[in-house]
C-alpha cells in the first residue's frame, strides 16, 4: 500500500505534516481521550463499500474519509459505534457513490466525547485502480444492475500518458467530474431502462482507447397471482402472470423461480409462467428472484377444489337420428371415471346454436335431443368437477355430425281474387327448420262441391303460386303440399274467398305509421279459425306480390312491419274472417306505409286563353306514380329565376286554374301536385299573351287619331280666344301715318295695279327687277294705300307674313324663299316702302345679307354709293355661289346687335327715309293674292 | 446467389476452386451484413420513434438496438487472427492452406462468440443477427470443407491449427463491455479472412485453369 508516485508522496507528506501539527494546536483540550487503535479499511468493491473496525474505549467518533489523491473530503461525520462486546471491535460501514477502485481512498477516525475530541489516528488508505502500478484503462462499475430510475455514478481512468476526451452514457455526452490524475467520473440520475444488452458507457481518450462498462437497468420482479390446480387428480401444475416486465434479456439478470424451495425448471428453462409438482401440497410458495429484488407468491388449495380436467378424447356420435343423436367419448385419465362431473356441449348450427349441461359420474356419453332433422351439426365438449366446480376443463376437438331428414312442415297458404272468377292460391317458403330437409316441389289440389278430388298438380320448389279459374259459380277449395325425399307434408286448405271490388266496398283511407300500417277492426263472430290480414298493391294485376297474415281469433288488430312494405307504393289491406268455408271480407283500406313525392307530374298540362285570362288545366299523374295520396296543386308562374306561387289548389279533383288580368306578353306557368310528402317536379307551359283585333285597332289608330283632333280643337279654341293676343303678337295694328293735305285721291300713275298673273310674272323672273326701271302696275286692292304711299294696308305686309309663316310651317315654298334670298339686295334696292317697313320681316332678307356682306345697312347701301357694295356683292355672290340655297338659320340667327334688335322689335313698322326703297318695285314681293286661310284667321278677317 | 448462378450453366461442371472462390465471397458479404447488424443504428431510430410513439399511452418497450456505438467508436488492438501458424506462402496453393487455417481460426471464435452469446441471452432470441449468425457458421464449415477438398488434392498446406477453447482468456475480459468489443472483433476478422479467402481462391483457381488450358495445348 505504498504510494509511489511523486506527486502522491508530496501531497501525502503535505498532509501529515498539517495532521501532526494540529494536535500540537490543540493539546491542552484533547489530552485525556485515546486514539482510536488499529483502524482498519475492509473494501467491497461490487457493493462500493467500504468497512472501518477499530478498538477504543470510546463510543463517539469523528470519521473522515477522503479522495486520496486530491485529498477531497468525500465523509467528515460523527458517528456513534459500540464496540462488539465479544471481539471488543468497532466497526462501521460507508457506502460509496463512486466504485472504490475508481481512485485511492483514505480514511481516519478519532474519539469523541461531550467536550474534547481525541488526536486522528494515522490515515489509512486502500489503493484504487488508478495507481501508477495500473497503468491500463478502466472503467468502473462493470455489469452493475440497477433499478430504473436510480442514480449511478461511472469512473473512467485514463492509460498512463493518455489524456481524456469525454464519457457517453448510451448515446449521451456527460459532463466529467476529475476525481485524480487519471480519473473521471460522471453521475447520471434517474435511469431509464436499459436494452436488450443493457446500457453501455464508454470513455474515449486521446489514444483512442475505448474503455467502456455496461450496465444493466430495470425492475426487480412484478409476478402475481399463484394459482395451483391439478389435472390428473394427483399431481399439481402452478402457474402466475408474469406482471411488469424487468427488462433484463441476459441469462444472469433474469428472474429465477422456485416453487416451494424447488427450482421451476419450465419458468428458468423455457421461460413459461408455470411450474409443476408430481405430489399435491396443500400450499405452495413461488419466489420470484432478480438482482433487483425477490416477490414471494403463495396459494394454498384442497386437490378436490381445484380440479381442471382434461379435454374429452375420441368423442364420436352413434344413432344420428332426424331429431336426436348419441354421442360419446372417453377420458385420458382413469381416475376421471369416478369424479362426480358435469359436461358442456356446445352445438354450434346455422341459426341452431345451443348450449346443454349434462353430469353424472364418470360421464362419458349422452344424447342429444330436440336437434332439428337435416342439419350439420358442429359440437365441442369440455367438463369439470361437479362438486366444488373450479373451471371448465379443456375443450375436445370440434366433432361434426348430420341429422336425418324428415317430411316438411305445412304450409301457410292464401289466396287472392283478383276477379270474380280467377284467383292465385299462395303459399310461403318454407324455412329451414320447417323444410326438415331440401324441398322437392309442392303439390297443389283443388276440389269444389261439384266435383271432387282433382288431380294434383307437381310444382318444382322454386314456385310459391298457383292460378284459380271458378268456371262456376261454387267455391273451390285449394290444398297444397310441399314434398321433400323424407316425404309429403300435411296439405294446407284454403277456399275462395268472393271477389271484392274496391268500388263495390268503402275503403278507408290508410295512414302509414313508422312506415308500417297499424289496423284494428271489429271482432267478428263467424271468425272461428282467426282472421287474416291480406295486404296487395292497389291495382296490380296478374301475378301480384300478394303477402298475408293469420292472426289468431283473439286478436282484433296487426301491424304490417315496414319489411314487406314498399314506400310510395299504394297498398289494400283486407281482413277477413276464416272459418271452416270460405274466408269472408270483413274490412279494406288503401294507403301508402310512407307516402313519397310523385314521381312523375301532372300530364296534359295545356293553357288556354280567353282574352286576357288564361285557363290551365291537366291531368292527374298514374297511381303508380302519384306515391302518395294527391292533395292538391299549386300553380306558379315561372319567372327568370324563381316561381312565384299563384294559386293552392287544396282539392285534387279541381284539375284546372283560370289566372285572370294578364297583359300582354309571355308567360311560363308551372304546375305540381302534391302530397304529404312534399310537390313533384311540376309541369310547365308557355304561352304568349297577345291582343284583340279591336283592340289592336283602337290602340293603334283611333287613339291616335282622337288625340291629335283634340289638340288641334284645343289649339284652335285656345287661338280663338286669345286671339287678340295673338294678333297683337304675330300681325300688330300698324297706326296709319298722318300726312297733312288730301291723300285720298288715287293718282294717276299709281292707280295701276298688276294684275295677279303680273304679280307672279314677276316672281318667277326676279331677273327683271335689277334691270326694271319705272312704276310697275300693282294691284287695286293696294291702290288706296300705294297711292298714299305712307299708309300701309295689312295686304302690303303679306310677303313677310308669308316668308314667316314659311319658316314656321317649313312647307314647300322654299323655292321662293330662296328666290327671295338670293335677291334679297336687289329686293332691297328695288323694294317698296311696305317692304322695308317690317324690320322683323325685312330681317331674314337683311341678314341673308349680313351673311355675306357682314349685316344690313339699307341705308349705307344707298349712301356709300354703288361701288362699295359692288365689291360686297361680288364677294356675297361668290360665297353663294358655293352655298347656294336656302338657310333659314341663317336668316334666324342674327349675328349682329342689330338684328338683335331687330328681333326684338318683330312685326314693329320702321320709320326708314330713304326714299330710294318707295319705289313702288315692293309690288314684286308682294304676297300672292291667294292667301291662306291662316293668314286670315291671323289678321282676325273672317 | 452468386455461386447458385455459376452452378446453373449449362454443359459444363464449375471446378471446386471456382465453386469456393464464389462461396468465399457470399459469405463475405454475409459476413459484412453481420457486422451490420451487430452495429446498426437502424433498429435505433425505429425503436426512438416507436418510443416516442408510444410515449403518451404506454411505457416505452425495451430497446431493439446492438451495439450501435461501434459504428463510432470503432475499438483498435491488435490483430485476433494472425498467420503464425504457417509460414509465409510461396505458392497460391500454399496461400490457400493458409487463409484455410485461419478460417479455421475464425470459426473458432464464431463458436465461441455463438456460446457466449447463447449463453448471455438464451435461445428465444431470433432475429435477423441471430439468423445470419447462424448461416455464417454453416457456410464457414462449408468453406472449410471445400477449401480442404482443395489442399488434398495435392497442394498441402499447413498443418491444422489446434481446436480453440471458449474460455475467457479467448474473451480476453469477463465484462460485458469487453464482449462486445471481442464480438467486432470477431466480426471483423471474418470479414477480412473471408475477403482474403475470396481473392486468394480466385487466384487459386485462375492459376489451376490456365495449367489446364496449356495442358490441353499441349
Amino acid at each position: 500500500h505504498i504510494l509511489v508516485s511523486p506527486h502522491t508522496c508530496f501531497l501525502l507528506f503535505v498532509f501529515l505534516l498539517v495532521m501532526s501539527l494540529l494536535p500540537l494546536c490543540n493539546v491542552t483540550g484533547v489530552g485525556e481521550l485515546p486514539v482510536p487503535r488499529g483502524l482498519t479499511l475492509s473494501p467491497d468493491f461490487p457493493a462500493q463499500t467500504l468497512s472501518l473496525t477499530w478498538q477504543s474505549d470510546s463510543s463517539l467518533f469523528d470519521l473522515e474519509i477522503f479522495h486520496t489523491e486530491l485529498m477531497n473530503v468525500v465523509l467528515n461525520e460523527t458517528v456513534a459505534v459500540k464496540a462488539d462486546p465479544v471481539t471488543g471491535l468497532h466497526s462501521w460501514t460507508w457506502h460509496s457513490p463512486l466504485p472504490l477502485e475508481c481512485t485511492s481512498h483514505s480514511a481516519r477516525i478519532r474519539a469523541r466525547n461531550q467536550q474534547s475530541v481525541s488526536q486522528w489516528n494515522p490515515l489509512q488508505t486502500i489503493p484504487g485502480s488508478d495507481i501508477p502500478e495500473k497503468s491500463e484503462s478502466f472503467m468502473f462499475p462493470q455489469d452493475k444492475v440497477v433499478p430504473v430510475g436510480s442514480n449511478m455514478t461511472f469512473c473512467c481512468i485514463v492509460k498512463e500518458k493518455d489524456d481524456f476526451i469525454e464519457m457517453m452514457y448510451g448515446r449521451q455526452e456527460m459532463s466529467a467530474t476529475r476525481l485524480s490524475r487519471r480519473t473521471y467520473a460522471i453521475t447520471v440520475t434517474n435511469q431509464p431502462a436499459s436494452g436488450n444488452t443493457g446500457t453501455n458507457v464508454i470513455c474515449c481518450s486521446q489514444r483512442l482507447t475505448l474503455t467502456g462498462a455496461v450496465v444493466f437497468v430495470g425492475y426487480p420482479p412484478g409476478d402475481e397471482g399463484l394459482v395451483c390446480e391439478t389435472r390428473d387428480l394427483a399431481s399439481a401444475e402452478c402457474s402466475w402472470k408474469k406482471g411488469r416486465d424487468t427488462r433484463f434479456r441476459m441469462k444472469r439478470s433474469r428472474t429465477k423461480y422456485t416453487l416451494n424451495g424447488r427450482d421451476c425448471l419450465e419458468a428458468n428453462e423455457r421461460r413459461t409462467w408455470w411450474c409443476s409438482s408430481k405430489v399435491w401440497e396443500e400450499s405452495w410458495t413461488l419466489v420470484a428472484r432478480n438482482p433487483l429484488g425477490t416477490v414471494q407468491l403463495t396459494d394454498s388449495a384442497q386437490l378436490t377444489d381445484r380440479v381442471h380436467l382434461l379435454a374429452p378424447v375420441n368423442v364420436t356420435a352413434v344413432e344420428v337420428e332426424a331429431w336426436s343423436a348419441t354421442l360419446q367419448w372417453s377420458w385420458s385419465v382413469a381416475a376421471y371415471k369416478k369424479l362426480e362431473m358435469v359436461c358442456q356441449l356446445q352445438l354450434f348450427a346455422h341459426e341452431l346454436s345451443s348450449t346443454r349441461n349434462y353430469s353424472g359420474p364418470g360421464l362419458s356419453s349422452v344424447v342429444l335431443e330436440s336437434l332439428w332433422p337435416d342439419v350439420d351439426y358442429t359440437m365441442t365438449l369440455r367438463c369439470g368437477s361437479k362438486h366444488s366446480f373450479w373451471k371448465w376443463g379443456n375443450e375436445s376437438a370440434p366433432y361434426r355430425i348430420h341429422t336425418k331428414m324428415d317430411r316438411p312442415d305445412a304450409l301457410d297458404v292464401w289466396i287472392w281474387m283478383d276477379s270474380s272468377n280467377t284467383g292465385r292460391v299462395f303459399w310461403k317458403p318454407l324455412s329451414v327448420r320447417k323444410s326438415h330437409g331440401a324441398l322437392a316441389g309442392y303439390e297443389v289440389s283443388q276440389s269444389s262441391a261439384e266435383e271432387d278430388g282433382r288431380t294434383p298438380v307437381s310444382l318444382p320448389p322454386g314456385n310459391f303460386s298457383y292460378p284459380i279459374i271458378l268456371n262456376n259459380s261454387s267455391d273451390i277449395t285449394v290444398a297444397v303440399a310441399a314434398r321433400n325425399p323424407a316425404g309429403l307434408s300435411q296439405p294446407s286448405t284454403v277456399t275462395t274467398p268472393a271477389y271484392r271490388a274496391d268500388s263495390q266496398l268503402s275503403v278507408s283511407e290508410l295512414l302509414g305509421t313508422n312506415g308500417s300500417f297499424v289496423l284494428s277492426w271489429q271482432p267478428n263472430v263467424n271468425a272461428s279459425s282467426g282472421y287474416a290480414v291480406e295486404w296487395v298493391p292497389t291495382g296490380c294485376s296478374g301475378l301480384c306480390p300478394v303477402d298475408w297474415k293469420k292472426v289468431p281469433e283473439s286478436d282484433c288488430s296487426f301491424t304490417v312491419n315496414s319489411d314487406s312494405l314498399v314506400a310510395g307504393v299504394r297498398y289494400t289491406v283486407s281482413v277477413y274472417s276464416l272459418s271452416t268455408g270460405a274466408p269472408t271480407l270483413l274490412q279494406r283500406w288503401q294507403g301508402y306505409s310512407q307516402e313519397m313525392i310523385p314521381s312523375q307530374s301532372v300530364s296534359k298540362l295545356s293553357p288556354s286563353q280567353t282574352g286576357s285570362d288564361v285557363l290551365l288545366s291537366w291531368k292527374a299523374t298514374a297511381m303508380e306514380h302519384q306515391r302518395g295520396f294527391i292533395r292538391g296543386y299549386t300553380v306558379y308562374l315561372a319567372n327568370a329565376a324563381h316561381l312565384d306561387l299563384i294559386a293552392n289548389i287544396s282539392d285534387p279533383e279541381v284539375q284546372s286554374y283560370r289566372v285572370k288580368g294578364l297583359s300582354p306578353s309571355f308567360y311560363k306557368f308551372v304546375v305540381k301536385a302534391y302530397t304529404s310528402a312534399g310537390e313533384d317536379a311540376g309541369s310547365t307551359v308557355d304561352i304568349k299573351i297577345e291582343m284583340d283585333t279591336a283592340d289592336m285597332l283602337f290602340v293603334g289608330i283611333l287613339v291616335p287619331l282622337g288625340i291629335m283632333f283634340c289638340c288641334l280643337i284645343l289649339i284652335s279654341i285656345c287661338c280663338y280666344k286669345k286671339r287678340e293676343w295673338v294678333k297683337k303678337a304675330f300681325y300688330p295694328e300698324i297706326p296709319g301715318p298722318k300726312v297733312p293735305g288730301d291723300w285720298s285721291s288715287p293718282q294717276g300713275p299709281l292707280d295701276v295695279k298688276p294684275s295677279p298673273h303680273s304679280l307672279v310674272h314677276i316672281v318667277e323672273n326676279p331677273e327683271r327687277d335689277f334691270t326694271k326701271e319705272g312704276l310697275f302696275p300693282v294691284p287695286e286692292e293696294e291702290e288706296e294705300s300705294e297711292n298714299d304711299n305712307i299708309e300701309v294696308d295689312t295686304d302690303s305686309d303679306e310677303p313677310a307674313l308669308l316668308r314667316y309663316y314659311n319658316h314656321v310651317v317649313g312647307d314647300g315654298s322654299h323655292s321662293n324663299q330662296v328666290s327671295d334670298s338670293s335677291g334679297s339686295s336687289t329686293a332691297s334696292v328695288g323694294s317698296t316702302q311696305t317692304e322695308i317697313t317690317y324690320a322683323g320681316i325685312q330681317s331674314p332678307t337683311s341678314s341673308q345679307g349680313a351673311c355675306g356682306g357682314g349685316g344690313y345697312r339699307p341705308q349705307m347701301q344707298s349712301v356709300a354709293g354703288p361701288a362699295e357694295p359692288q365689291i360686297e356683292f361680288e364677294a356675297d355672290f361668290q360665297d353663294d355661289g358655293l352655298n347656294t340655297g336656302y338657310k333659314p338659320q341663317c336668316s334666324w340667327q342674327l349675328d349682329s346687335p342689330e338684328a338683335e334688335n331687330f328681333s326684338g322689335s318683330l312685326g314693329s313698322p320702321t320709320s326708314v327715309t330713304s326714299s330710294q326703297f318707295l319705289i313702288p318695285e315692293s309690288s314684286e314681293e308682294q304676297p300672292q293674292p291667294s292667301n291662306t286661310w291662316f293668314h286670315n284667321f291671323l289678321s282676325g278677317k273672317s | 446467389m452468386e455461386g447458385a448462378a455459376h452452378s446453373d450453366t449449362p454443359g459444363t461442371e464449375r471446378p471446386a476452386a471456382d465453386r469456393a472462390a464464389a462461396l468465399a465471397r457470399l459469405l463475405h458479404r454475409d459476413c459484412t451484413r453481420l457486422l451490420e447488424l451487430y452495429v446498426s443504428t437502424t433498429a435505433v431510430i425505429h425503436a426512438s420513434v416507436t418510443t416516442l410513439l408510444l410515449s403518451i399511452t404506454a411505457p416505452p418497450p425495451p430497446q431493439k438496438e446492438r451495439e450501435s456505438f461501434l459504428s463510432q467508436h470503432a475499438p483498435g488492438g491488435e490483430r485476433l487472427v494472425t498467420l503464425a501458424l504457417c509460414p509465409e506462402a510461396l505458392s497460391t496453393g500454399e496461400q490457400v492452406g493458409h487463409v484455410r487455417s485461419a478460417l479455421r481460426r475464425c470459426m473458432g471464435l464464431l463458436e465461441c462468440l455463438i456460446v457466449r452469446e447463447v449463453e448471455e441471452m438464451g435461445e428465444e432470441l431470433e432475429g435477423e443477427y441471430e439468423s445470419l449468425r447462424k448461416t455464417v457458421r454453416d457456410r464457414l464449415g462449408h468453406l472449410l470443407h471445400s477449401t480442404g477438398a482443395l489442399l488434398e488434392e495435392g497442394e498441402g498446406g499447413c498443418p491444422p491449427s489446434p481446436p480453440l477453447q471458449c474460455t475467457e482468456d479467448e474473451v480476453e475480459a469477463s465484462g460485458s463491455f469487453a464482449a462486445k468489443i471481442w464480438t467486432y472483433r470477431v466480426l471483423q476478422e471474418l470479414i477480412h479472412w473471408t475477403d482474403s479467402a475470396s481473392q486468394t481462391l480466385h487466384l487459386f483457381h485462375s492459376e489451376k485453369h490456365g495449367q489446364q488450358q496449356q495442358q490441353q495445348l499441349l
